[in-house]
């Protein structure tokens, strides 16, 4: 063993990225998406891009909302009330219905059932013409809890594939000579320096980011994956652990009494939140437990989006009487706001656009380092097998099996997301289980994508499949224009600002896409190397992502 | 002209401006951009004063629009995307950078001035 520290990091961050790369780039794909995710589920609903409904106030806003659920689950257990704001402009409701008597025998759900509405606070209309989809939510979910298995495996999974990131990110941090003296080198045209420069440029000029949501990354789901610092603590009592360190103000499993009475009215009570949180806050939710009964209960909680903890503070009336019965989360204790920054800093769910571009193209940024980290793997792997294949021989098993996935996850995944959003404008409004259909179609998409690209991963197959996601990505405004309410210019024109971004922006991914087909394209083998640069494709995927 | 536009271009022009001027104090970058065997000297320690001072009214600007706590999450983000523009303005167009860095130090100092005089 006479390797040196930096021989064995550079080991480490080799096997530590190539194992959980594949999965990682899923994660980073569909998690970078997340932080549009309102704005796609938007866009994904073409039936409210029309309702370009007025600002109104909360407190009518919420006047309206009550009213409506008086309507529609008067005796529901639970409401729950999300008010519009600048992303999301109707108002989101969900209330459980009082469970019906069960037929004898019959095994009682597990969990309780919700119904859902979106109402459109100008006109307290509900907007319940709109289609059926996952949206946005389904990438987001995607992104820890995977598909088509238990969530709990899916973020054993995840969580056990980002440690592996830490661990990729430290010891690449120790592997990279000249961090500051290559701060902004990239040399193009170079082969396997160049695929270097992109990794190594991706990688230091976001680090910051890289680091921050790998780590929150597992902090968000670390009472999972490391149980037993509370479960000392709190000897097993996982309820009182919960009540302390997520206090949602008053008790959450209080019984109705079984007695009517009126509800309060919301108005005055949020006009008392704002007081006491302060200038410039704003409800951002409602939580009305056992409506019209005598033991209803009204919780408040500010908007977030101003600062960085993931936890707001709330504060809960009495929902007969409007009587102050608890804040909650005015202060908080270190280590809950210390997880809350954590936790706030992964969602990101920051009110600046600006703040969230900018993750977005950090994302970006990392999706390409995972991308160019696999791919570095097979151009370095393939120079071992360079006079083999000058005599007409193969490479390895574990390098051809290496770039059947990079073609699978790299060149495929693109066309599956695009392929979710066709389908979601050009599968038939109302047909059973839309939203699953959809989901379907995304998978079926990356499925075809990944066993072409297995089958053959070949310089031709990543033109083809990068061409293919280009174009699908690059017509996504045309899709839109010929089954929405109105084209790109109009959106733009009329402010709908959450539908022309996702236009443009999904234009611009086609745009990078076909520089990436684009370059592999023109770089044609030279005869001395047959398919050494076979599966070399775009470093201009890396300014594509830019 | 309201303050969230001229902020956020504030700060960005001033990073990028600031990057800018980092990567020519660097000699490779340098000759780059201005012929072979030509040299910063001099004008290196210069460049790397005004860089840091754009970086740091980035961090100033970015603090104003967001609060300290986002504001720094902020200028993290503001400095990645300008380093990468100017890492590709760099490889790829190196003799127009010090065109580019004029024209940047003169959008963020008319921001700057925006931003603070009105």
């Amino acid at each position: 063993m006479k390797e040196g520290f930096r021989q064995s990091m550079a080991w480490l961050h080799t096997w530590s990225g190539l194992l959980v790369g594949w999965v990682l780039f899923l994660v980073f794909c569909a998690g970078t998406a997340s932080y549009f995710k309102d704005e796609i589920t938007f866009w994904m609903k073409p039936e409210l891009h029309q309702a370009a409904s007025e600002p109104v106030t909360p407190v009518l806003a919420a006047e309206r909302s009550v009213a409506f659920l008086q309507q529609r689950g008067p005796d529901a257990q639970r409401w729950f009330i999300s008010l519009p704001t600048a992303r999301e402009p109707m108002v989101r409701m969900f209330w459980n219905p009082k469970p019906k008597p069960l037929p004898p025998g019959a095994e009682r759900p597990r969990r309780g059932r919700f119904e859902n509405a979106a109402l459109d606070p100008a006109t307290g209309q509900p907007a319940e013409a709109a289609r059926e989809t996952r949206g946005g939510e389904f990438l987001y979910r995607l992104h820890y809890d995977l598909h088509y298995m238990p969530a709990l495996w899916a973020r054993w999974i995840v969580g056990f594939c980002a440690m592996f990131m830490l661990v990729a990110i430290v010891s690449g941090i120790v592997t990279h000579k000249r961090i500051f003296k290559d701060f902004f080198t990239f040399r193009p045209r170079k082969g396997q320096r160049s695929w270097l420069d992109a990794h190594n440029a991706t990688a230091v000029l976001a680090l910051p980011y890289h680091l921050m949501i790998t780590y929150t990354g597992i902090v968000t789901l670390m009472f999972m994956y490391m149980p037993w610092g509370p479960q000392v603590a709190y000897k097993g009592d996982e309820k009182t652990f919960n009540a302390e360190v997520f206090p949602s103000g008053g008790n959450r499993n209080a019984k109705a009494a079984g007695t009517p009475a009126p509800l309060v009215a919301v108005g005055p009570l949020m006009a008392r939140a704002q007081a006491h949180w302060g200038e410039g806050s704003r409800v951002g939710r409602l939580e009305v437990m056992h409506p019209n009964d005598a033991n209803a209960v009204v919780t408040i909680s500010r908007q977030s989006g101003q600062d960085l903890s993931s936890i707001q503070p709330s504060m809960t009336f009495n929902g007969v009487t409007g009587e102050l019965i608890a804040t909650a989360g005015d202060t908080a204790g270190a280590a809950v706001e210390t997880r809350g920054v954590l936790y706030g800093l992964h969602l990101a769910h920051f009110s600046s656009g600006l703040l969230r571009a900018l993750f977005f193209l950090s994302g970006l940024a990392g999706c390409v380092m995972v991308a160019t980290g696999l791919l570095l793997w097979g151009v370095k792997e393939r120079q071992k097998f360079a006079k083999a294949l000058k005599q007409g021989g193969r490479v390895s098993f574990g390098l051809r099996l290496v770039d059947g996935l990079n073609v699978a996850a790299i060149a495929g995944l693109p066309i599956a997301f695009a392929t979710y959003f066709w389908a979601n404008r050009l599968l038939p409004v109302g047909i059973a289980g839309r939203p699953q259909e959809e989901i379907t179609c995304f998978f079926a998409a990356w499925g075809v994508a990944a066993v072409a690209g297995l089958a053959w991963p070949a310089r031709r197959m990543w033109q083809i499949q990068l061409w293919l996601g280009a174009a699908l990505f690059a017509l996504v405004p045309l899709v839109n224009a010929l089954t929405g309410p109105g084209n790109l210019g109009m959106a733009i024109s009329r402010g709908l600002w959450s539908v022309a971004g996702f236009d443009l922006v999904c234009v611009g991914l086609g745009l990078a896409l076909a520089a990436a087909a684009w370059w592999v394209g023109k770089r044609k083998p030279s005869p001395a190397r047959p398919r050494a640069a076979a599966v070399t494709p775009g470093g201009s995927q890396m300014e594509a992502a830019r | 002209m309201s303050g969230p536009i001229v902020g956020g271009l504030a700060a960005l022009a001033s990073a990028l401006g600031g990057f800018f001027a980092l990567g020519l104090a660097m000699d490779r970058h340098y000759e780059d951009s201005f012929g072979r065997g030509s040299s910063a000297g001099r004008k290196a320690r210069w460049l790397q004063a005004g860089g840091a001072l754009g970086l740091v009214l980035s961090l100033v600007v970015c603090s104003g629009l967001r609060g300290a706590a986002q504001g720094a999450v902020l200028w993290c983000g503001v400095m990645t995307a300008s380093a990468i523009v100017v890492a590709l303005m760099l490889s790829y167009a190196p003799r127009h950078s010090a065109r580019v860095l004029a024209a940047t130090s003169t959008v963020a100092v008319m921001a700057l001035a925006m931003r603070w005089l009105s």
